[in-house]
């Protein structure tokens, strides 16, 4: 009842769905609604009186005994599931009728409290539907006739969205002779935009589809849609096109750049809080119109000793052309001089992007100097001399 | 990073380099003395210290091998300075505001007063003892007998030997240390002690068979002291104490120059009595004469010190200034002083000694902007940037 891999809600209860057993899918997904499309197209209902009659093939019979065994198998799930659900209620004194999936994390987070880092190695209780992964319906009726005309490609989802997508381009080159022809160009204004766009990664593609795909096919998959993107009117089929992109992660959101404030001196200035590194903390305010004076705990830099530290904090300066052209101040404490150089580096280079133009924040970006640098000390391992070192190896 | 960056135009700086080579072939046609005091914006002609004036300021002046040879033979330049001059072959100095303030009082002195102290203090690095040094040169340019100690705390920290006084009970002679003093001495004031052919004033019996007769040349004494390294501390503090003698009778000026004066009232030394005791510097027989011609009841004569962070030992260094560093008796023992402070390199010497790395080809790879990178790495420390130019 308890296991936590996320399936395919396409199991009915109220209606007893053929599943073809031999194509099972482990792969955890959310893509539920996409994979309806596939999945859930061929349903048969099961032991129909009729069938009886009928002559039934040998594969369908195995089949429709494991698909009354996976339906049994679900029932008792789910009987369990909500007797679990009431006992949970009981404890946490609430009510078991109105008890929803989300009193049960906190119930589990509380009962069953997890040291555990990885979120998904912590206890769990989900409804069976969710645990348990969704597998293929059968392919093909009583007498063993096949659905679908691409079935003993083994892969009839995937061929059939191979076919598809030629057909679309077809459809797209058509219309592009025929605008030709008509002196007319595509709209600019409705121009498909992926920028922020990618295809479904394979694993991604392969849960949408209940089958496993190889790695040429998925490059032939990816092949033909760069073909139907690409077409000057692709933005008529953007509804079947979007149904195999995904959004990147955004990152303008992170990159915002701050406004800058302006102190009692009417100069502009930036404070960047929370510059970590290692385990130095610092706080760091850029003036932009300075004399590139460089005030560290009340000290100049002559606080770092080291040659590379100072380096290290001249070099967002340097990259952006503004050293002695800003004035800088920082804070830190914690850690030891390469953190402490780090953090402030760090905060310098975030405090700039204020003061230059969007070329030189990508290219700040680009050489690393806005990433957090999330490294940590490594610890010493026992039976080693260090954190990988090994003690010296001595015959006897 | 920024070596690599240095690396880029190497190509470059050697064709530079080939150019200057034929400019320098083509003053060889011209007299030999234009050819030597050739004036860049960074190097002055002017080599006498007592001409220097604000004109100077920032500019690189040479000391001639043999007055350098005379002055510093036995200490009074840091010794990365001195390597630098050994790769540089001349030994230049850059003219600067405290050293030019400090001329400037000197000349200004009215020597039939009391001695007035000088102490040159600021941060690690800044040049203090390059001060002291262009002060030390002027003096013995203009007949100043040298009472010069190039680092005191040579004496508390890494002394070569001591032996318990036979003198004075509980104190600790540096036999050793004295009598390199005494041929520091000998060294840097040979030729004015020829020429002024100074007398004792009174017989110092060292033991039943030897004694340095009253009327004895100071030569001669200093000889005896060299000779005769068990009585070299005595003989350093007859010696002062002369001094002091002679020059309130007028016969002679005493320039005092003592580099880390402060290591004489820092209770912590590396020295230890006999009962594995540390031994005070108050309680080493060294450090009285100097003690004692720093105070002012002498004329004719003029003390420079410095006060130094690093001649205090660890965790005494939190601070510059002189009051921290010469402590409560330091300070009353100087007191009044002139303070002189010296601080980092101004915009303009700071591009004058880049100009004078490059007129040495100690700085051959340069690209645009390389000057504004040395500016901020060093922090316009002199040290620093030598640190950050030197070789590897």
């Amino acid at each position: 009842m308890a296991l936590r891999v996320f399936g395919l809600n396409i199991i009915k209860n109220n209606r007893n769905i053929l599943q073809n057993v031999g194509k099972t899918n482990g792969v955890p997904t959310n893509q539920g609604a996409a994979a309806a499309l596939y999945a859930t197209q061929v349903t048969v209902e099961a032991a129909p009186a009729a069938v009886q009659k009928q002559k039934v093939s040998k594969a369908m019979k195995s089949y429709l005994k494991r698909a009354n065994e996976h339906d049994e198998f679900m029932k008792t799930q789910h009987l369990e599931f909500q007797i679990g659900k009431r006992h949970l209620a009981n404890m946490m004194g609430a009510d078991a009728e109105t008890f929803t999936q989300e009193d049960i994390n906190e119930a589990i987070s509380y009962l069953f409290p997890s040291g555990l880092y990885d979120k998904k190695a912590r206890p769990t209780m989900r409804t069976p539907d969710e645990v348990f992964p969704a597998r293929k319906a059968a392919e093909f009726d009583e007498t063993g006739r096949p659905f679908h005309s691409m079935f003993y490609t083994a892969k009839p989802n995937f061929f059939q969205l191979l076919h598809d997508i030629v057909e679309e381009t077809n459809k797209l080159n058509d219309l592009e002779e025929r605008m030709l022809r008509r002196g007319n160009k595509p709209d600019e204004n409705q121009k498909l935009e992926t920028a922020g766009f990618q295809l479904l990664p394979k694993e991604h593609l392969e849960r949408v589809l209940v089958e496993q795909i190889a790695d040429i096919e998925y490059q032939n998959f990816s092949n033909s849609m760069e073909r139907l993107i690409a077409s000057p009117y692709a933005y008529k089929s953007k509804a079947f096109i979007e149904r195999f992109l995904k959004p990147l992660i955004d990152q303008s959101k992170q990159l915002e750049v701050p406004k800058p404030k302006i102190d009692e001196q009417g100069r502009q200035y930036i404070t960047t809080y929370e510059c970590l590194r290692k385990t130095a903390r610092a706080d760091v305010t850029v003036r932009l119109p300075g004399t590139g004076k460089i005030t560290i705990n009340g000290q100049d830099i002559s606080y770092f000793s080291v040659e590379q530290s100072k380096e290290q904090l001249l070099f967002p300066l340097h990259f952006c052309d503004m050293l002695g052209k800003v004035d800088v101040e920082a804070n830190v404490e914690g850690g030891g001089t390469s953190g402490q150089a780090g953090a402030i580096r760090w905060g310098i280079a975030m405090s700039l992007r204020s003061f230059v133009d969007q070329e030189m924040i990508e290219s700040m970006r680009l050489a690393g100097l806005l990433t957090r640098d999330y490294r940590r000390r490594e610890r010493k391992k026992f039976g080693q001399e260090g954190a990988r070192r090994k003690y010296t190896w001595k015959k006897r | 990073m920024f070596r690599n960056q240095l690396g880029n135009l190497s190509r470059v700086s050697s064709q530079l380099q080939r150019i200057s080579r034929v400019e320098l072939m083509s003053t060889e046609v011209q007299p030999a003395e234009s050819a030597n005091s050739v004036i860049n914006e960074f190097r002055t002609a002017v080599t006498s210290p007592g001409e220097h004036s604000a004109l100077q300021l920032a500019k690189f002046y040479k000391i001639p091998a043999e007055e350098k040879k005379q002055i510093f033979a036995g200490g009074g330049l840091p010794k990365q300075y001195e390597q630098q001059i050994k790769t540089f072959t001349e030994a230049c100095l850059m003219v600067r505001q405290p050293a030019l303030e400090l001329l400037n009082y000197i000349k200004n002195a009215d020597l039939s007063k009391p001695a007035v102290r000088y102490v040159i203090y600021g941060d690690n690095g800044v040049g203090k003892t390059l001060t002291m040094a262009h002060v030390l040169h002027y003096g013995s340019l203009n007949d100043f007998l040298l009472v010069h100690v190039p680092w005191a705390p040579n004496w508390t920290k890494r002394p070569k030997e001591s032996t318990n006084s036979s003198t004075q009970e509980g104190f600790i002679d540096l036999p050793f240390d004295a009598a390199a003093w005494l041929v520091h001495f000998k060294t840097q004031n040979a030729k004015l002690l020829q020429k002024l052919q100074l007398k004792t004033s009174k017989e110092y019996v060292w033991s039943k068979r030897e004694s340095t007769p009253a009327g004895a040349t100071l030569v001669e004494l200093i000889e005896h002291g060299i000779a005769r390294i068990k009585y070299a501390t005595e003989t350093t503090a007859a010696l002062i104490s002369e001094l002091k003698l002679l020059s309130t009778g007028g016969q002679c000026k005493v320039l005092v120059a003592i580099d880390g004066f402060n290591a004489f009232f820092h209770p912590i030394t590396r020295i230890f009595s006999d009962n594995k005791q540390l031994v005070t510097p108050d309680r080493i027989t060294l450090t009285q004469p100097f003690l004692d011609i720093t105070k002012y009841d002498w004329t004719n004569g003029i003390c420079v010190l410095s006060v130094d962070k690093i001649a205090m030992t660890e965790g005494y260094m939190d601070s510059y200034m002189p009051r921290y560093l010469l402590g409560k008796t330091g300070f009353e023992h100087l007191d009044p002083f002139v303070p002189v402070h010296v601080t980092n390199y101004t915009d303009k010497e700071f591009l004058s000694c880049i100009n004078y790395y490059m007129d040495r080809h100690w700085i051959t790879k340069t690209q645009p902007g390389f000057e504004e990178q040395l500016k901020f790495m060093s922090n316009h420390n002199p040290y620093t940037l030598m640190q950050i130019v030197r070789g590897l």
